[in-house]
């Protein structure tokens, strides 16, 4: 057994738990974007950062991926944090501007312009690579991953060309925190042959 | 049966997202009497619930899990992978996305959502008790590859195979490089760059102690399944034949060149196609005068596959440019739609060789004379004409003769297309057992020799990594795979007809009314074939009809009455809801869904089992017609539905309570409106009413959905083939079936009630009793009575003239 704090409250965890692991356990919610439960953590999104304090020293880390240790110190809602948090929200405002979820979430931490220059308007993908990481891990198949590298870097498949190797299971569609990847889908899978009229709403 | 089944079910907190919309306290109360044990976790996928997970399957010996979250299609991998030190195979851990089918859609109270989840629970429950999992069988491959097909990637696959140790057997007539260089342009005309890399191949294949050499002869039966198979062999000249165990087998096939048409004006003298022009070359050396090619790919028909012609071309050109010391005149007409594909090092030759491409419009076909070819010009539209002394085609490519034979006997040919292009069932990796890539050549999809040997090697390398791990022991069947009873199959061949994974075949020998068996290891738990079994022979292992029947009668049962049963396709219906969920769209609370992998498995005996469970509707939620990624699935449950219309109309219920209907995953507003619908159509037909007249109508059905194997056999027989359009002789005429079928389904229908009444009674009836107990004709009863005794189905005696009806039993 474990013992840490997590906001000056003593909680127990095991060897192998992630701080976000330890925390979520203990009813500490810690916000995410490039996590999720069935996939390997990555640590991308830095949107989990937490404050761990020894003493005057203190230290951000991704809680995602951090795993927890004897007589850690951890506040997940400092002014640090939250000012860490602000930051990377508000770049992501500008980097995804299309997307509502990203929107949504920056409003919650009173996030409403950026000051960074924005991409296209209808952009809404943040490259998480959680649809790459699903599409390995889970359904075994390596259908899309990152293109391109940098500022560039985005998801597809080889030459941004459908490709018969996706099997359209739509997991990455699922598990896509920001809606991204309901728009790449269809450039992944091909479009569907059976053309499907618009139902009348 | 599975007696001993002890359930636990985990219900996820899911941080915020499920707790406070759904009441886990009042599920918990309420599911406490049907499991044994019921636990509430903030996260059951974290480390932390697993470990609870964990510790609560040991302490009360669990052995089937239900655990109440988020998406099975994402978590329940990782759950299996988890928790696979418990001992618990796949099937035995079931998900009920509570969060995205409830929480998030529902503008309900908590009560009432804990109450639509606890339906959904318990009827995963009963499905649970209901199940009994297969073993976990691994996969054995006795005795070496077999490459058949004597095309050139088997090569390339026997030298992939001799490198990883595996012995293979190479159907071919030779392993001198010589002999094989010769006879590479009949298939690959203008290869000269691959030539070197095919002739090493072949000297570490002859020199390989891995590798036996079989002479080529015709493949021309093949029996088992992967691992143990047995091939017949038959020599074309003498007849006789040979038979060969196999533990794998690869089929390097080539396409067939031939010339093109009478329209192009070939005569095999000075009008060639680019595999003669080389063999001209190789006898009697580079020719003299004007060389034409005239890249006609698109004229023939097969455009998509014209960069091939003009590579080859191309080559040739260069070749003879080369050898005539430039004396050779080459000049390369091409039809402006084709790219010109040449790399700037292949550019600078040109230029140095002074190969001539002229490009000519493409709305006017060029014609062939006597020693010139008149086309368009592409920059003035006006007629040129090009001289030549030797003009030459492109070939037509097809898959021919021998090759269209071993295709045939391996069951390679799935679509009726030109080429073979195996199977490709759109399903995750762990869903078929075996390497999917077992063709490799140019008769899979027109090719050059790189790409050939490049899949003959890659063909190669899966095998021997596929033959490795049985031999380590690591390579299991997939759990979720058809199975046929030997006792229960008559051999009609149905299920082979329909099978598109090309997984079921006859156990052994040839003929009619032979036991089919199934290749678990090929099967990719598509379950049509399951559900078209008019003999209900065929099961789909870990996913049988038992278990979609409790599971669904356990939901009905508990249904208000105007609440509705969806059936949601993995690849459509199911994602869309799943997604619906994930972007918080709310639609209306009455719709209970329910994961399948495949929407073609739902034998029409579990359609009607829900209506005499108390459904009031049933929607099948498919994924998109044409795109199933099983085989066929929402056509041949448009049947099965059609078949449950009619009956329902029989019955005197409204047709429109059992619907068909797709999704795409990628649109959940159309899935909202597709569901909403439906809904909207059951709340305004009401309830059926649950008299005992109506129960015994639905039991009917019901009984003749699941044992009339007459209704059964008619239904499978027009289910549509894979093939159907390559035997349109085949065809029915549709109205004629329909009337056919339905005078069947009322003969049938009408039996089926008066067993219902005769084996309820239990004493002989006589006609005016059964005439009256069911409201029909006198004559119409007697005409099925007596169909009945014919049958044996019942029994008559006369008692003062009037005759009496009894159940044989």
């Amino acid at each position: 057994m474990i013992t840490l704090t997590i906001n000056d409250q003593e909680v127990k965890a095991r060897k192998g738990w992630t701080l976000l692991e330890a925390a979520r356990h203990h009813g500490v919610d810690i916000p995410t974007l490039c996590y999720h439960e069935a996939v390997a953590p990555s640590g991308a999104c830095r949107l989990c950062m937490v404050e761990l304090k020894d003493g005057d020293w203190s230290k951000l880390v991704a809680s995602c991926i951090y795993p927890v240790a004897d007589g850690l110190n951890v506040y997940t809602e400092t002014p640090k944090v939250q000012n860490v948090r602000r930051w990377v929200l508000e770049m992501l405002l500008a980097a995804c501007p299309g997307s509502e979820e990203i929107a949504t979430l920056a409003r919650r931490y009173g996030v409403t312009t950026t000051r960074f220059a924005t991409k296209s308007a209808n952009e809404a993908c943040m490259v998480c690579g959680l649809c790459v990481r699903v599409c390995e891990e889970v359904v075994g198949l390596s259908a899309i991953a990152t293109v391109d590298r940098g500022v560039h870097k985005r998801v597809g498949a080889p030459y941004l060309k459908p490709t018969d190797v996706c099997v359209a299971c739509g997991s990455c569609v699922t598990i896509c925190p920001t809606g991204a990847m309901a728009k790449i889908f269809d450039t992944v899978r091909g479009e569907p042959q059976t053309k499907l009229t618009q139902l009348q709403a | 049966m599975a007696a001993n089944a002890k359930i636990g079910v985990f219900l996820c907190q899911c941080g915020s997202k499920i707790d406070p919309l759904v009441d886990l306290q009042a599920l918990q109360g309420a599911l406490q009497t049907d499991v044994d044990h019921c636990e509430i976790l903030p996260y059951t996928c974290l480390q932390p619930g697993l470990e609870s997970i964990m510790h609560a399957v040991a302490a009360h010996r669990l052995n089937r899990l239900i655990i109440a979250g988020c998406e099975s299609r994402l978590m329940l991998k990782k759950f299996e992978k988890e928790l696979a030190p418990l001992d618990l195979l796949k099937g035995q851990i079931d998900m009920i996305n509570v969060r995205g089918h409830i929480a998030a859609v529902s503008e309900q109270t908590p009560e009432q959502n804990a109450a639509k989840a606890a339906k959904l629970i318990k009827a995963a429950v009963a499905e649970m008790h209901v199940m009994s999992p297969t073993a976990q069988i691994r996969a054995k491959i006795d005795g070496p590859v077999v490459i058949v097909g004597n095309g050139l990637a088997g090569y390339a696959a026997a030298q992939a195979l001799a490198d990883k140790e595996v012995d293979c057997l190479l159907c071919t007539d030779t392993l001198d490089a010589d002999a094989v260089l010769r006879k590479v342009s009949d298939h690959y005309p203008g290869e000269g760059e691959q030539h070197p890399r095919l002739r090493r191949i072949v000297t570490a294949v002859a020199q390989s102690p891995r590798v036996t050499l079989m002479p080529p002869s015709e493949l021309v039966h093949l029996a088992g399944v992967t691992g143990d198979y047995t091939l017949t062999f038959q020599d074309a000249q003498t007849g006789d034949s040979r038979q060969y165990r196999a533990g794998a087998l690869l089929a390097a096939l080539d396409a067939e060149l031939v010339p093109p048409g009478p329209q192009f004006g070939y005569d095999g003298d000075s009008v060639l196609y680019q595999p003669e022009l080389e063999r001209r070359i190789r006898h009697s050396g580079t020719p003299k005068g004007k060389v034409v090619f005239w890249v006609n790919d698109h004229e023939i028909g097969m455009g998509e596959f014209d960069q091939l012609s003009v590579r080859a071309a191309w080559s040739m050109a260069r070749h003879i440019r080369e050898t005539s010391n430039l004396k050779t005149e080459t000049i390369i007409l091409y039809n402006e739609k084709m790219p010109v594909s040449l790399s700037s090092a292949q550019r600078a030759v040109n230029r140095k060789l002074k190969i001539a491409w002229v490009p000519y419009d493409q709305a006017v076909r060029p014609m062939v004379q006597d020693r010139c070819i008149t086309f368009c010009g592409l920059k003035d539209h006006v007629e040129h004409e090009i001289d030549w002394d030797l003009l030459v085609l492109s070939p037509l490519r097809r898959v021919g003769g021998q090759a269209l034979q071993t295709a045939k006997t391996l069951g390679l040919i799935h679509k009726p297309d030109r080429f073979l292009t195996g199977h490709h069932a759109k399903v995750r990796p762990e869903m078929v057992g075996r390497e999917a890539t077992y063709l490799a050549g140019s008769a899979r999809y027109p090719c050059d020799l790189q790409e050939t040997l490049n899949q003959g090697r890659r063909a190669g390398v899966k095998n021997a990594a596929m033959v490795a791990k049985a031999g380590s022991g690591e390579l299991f069947v997939p759990r979720t795979v058809c199975w046929v009873d030997p006792e229960l199959c008559i051999g009609c061949g149905q299920c082979q007809e329909l099978c598109d994974c090309g997984g079921i075949s006859v156990d052994a020998g040839a003929g009619g009314g032979l036991p089919r068996v199934v290749d678990p290891m090929v099967c990719t738990g598509g379950g049509t074939c399951a559900a078209a079994c008019p003999y209900r022979a065929l099961i789909l292992q870990n996913f049988t009809n038992d278990q979609r029947e409790a599971r669904l009668a356990a939901l009905a049962n508990q249904l208000e009455h105007d609440d509705v049963v969806v059936f949601g396709c993995a690849w459509g219906g199911l994602p869309a809801a799943d997604n619906a969920g994930t972007q918080g769209l709310k639609y209306d609370p009455r719709i209970h869904m329910i994961g399948i992998p495949c929407i073609g498995q739902l034998d029409p005996c579990v359609m009607a089992r829900a209506f005499l469970e108390g459904a009031p509707g049933l929607l099948l939620l498919g994924c998109l017609p044409e795109e199933c990624h099983h085989s066929y699935g929402v056509d041949h449950a448009w049947n099965r539905v059609s078949l449950i219309k009619k009956l329902l109309t029989l019955s005197g219920f409204n047709r429109r309570r059992i619907a068909l209907a797709h999704a795409d995953l990628n649109k959940p507003e159309e899935f909202i409106r597709t569901v909403e619908s439906f809904s909207q159509t059951i709340s305004s037909l009401g309830p059926i009413d649950r008299t005992a007249a109506n129960r015994a109508k639905l039991a009917a059905m019901y009984d003749l959905a699941k044992n009339n194997t007459r209704i059964r056999a008619l239904l499978s027989a027009v289910l549509r083939r894979p093939w159907e359009n390559a035997y349109t002789g085949d065809q029915r005429h549709a109205l004629e079936y329909d009337r056919d079928f339905s005078d069947a389904l009322v003969e049938e229908f009408l039996q089926a009630r008066l067993l219902g009444v005769l084996k309820a009674e239990k004493r002989p009836l006589g006609l005016t009793e059964l005439s009256q107990a069911l409201h029909e004709e006198e004559r119409r009863v007697i005409e099925a009575l007596m169909e009945m005794v014919r049958e044996g189905l019942i029994a008559s005696r006369h008692e003062n003239r009037r005759p009496y009806f009894a159940c044989v039993n």
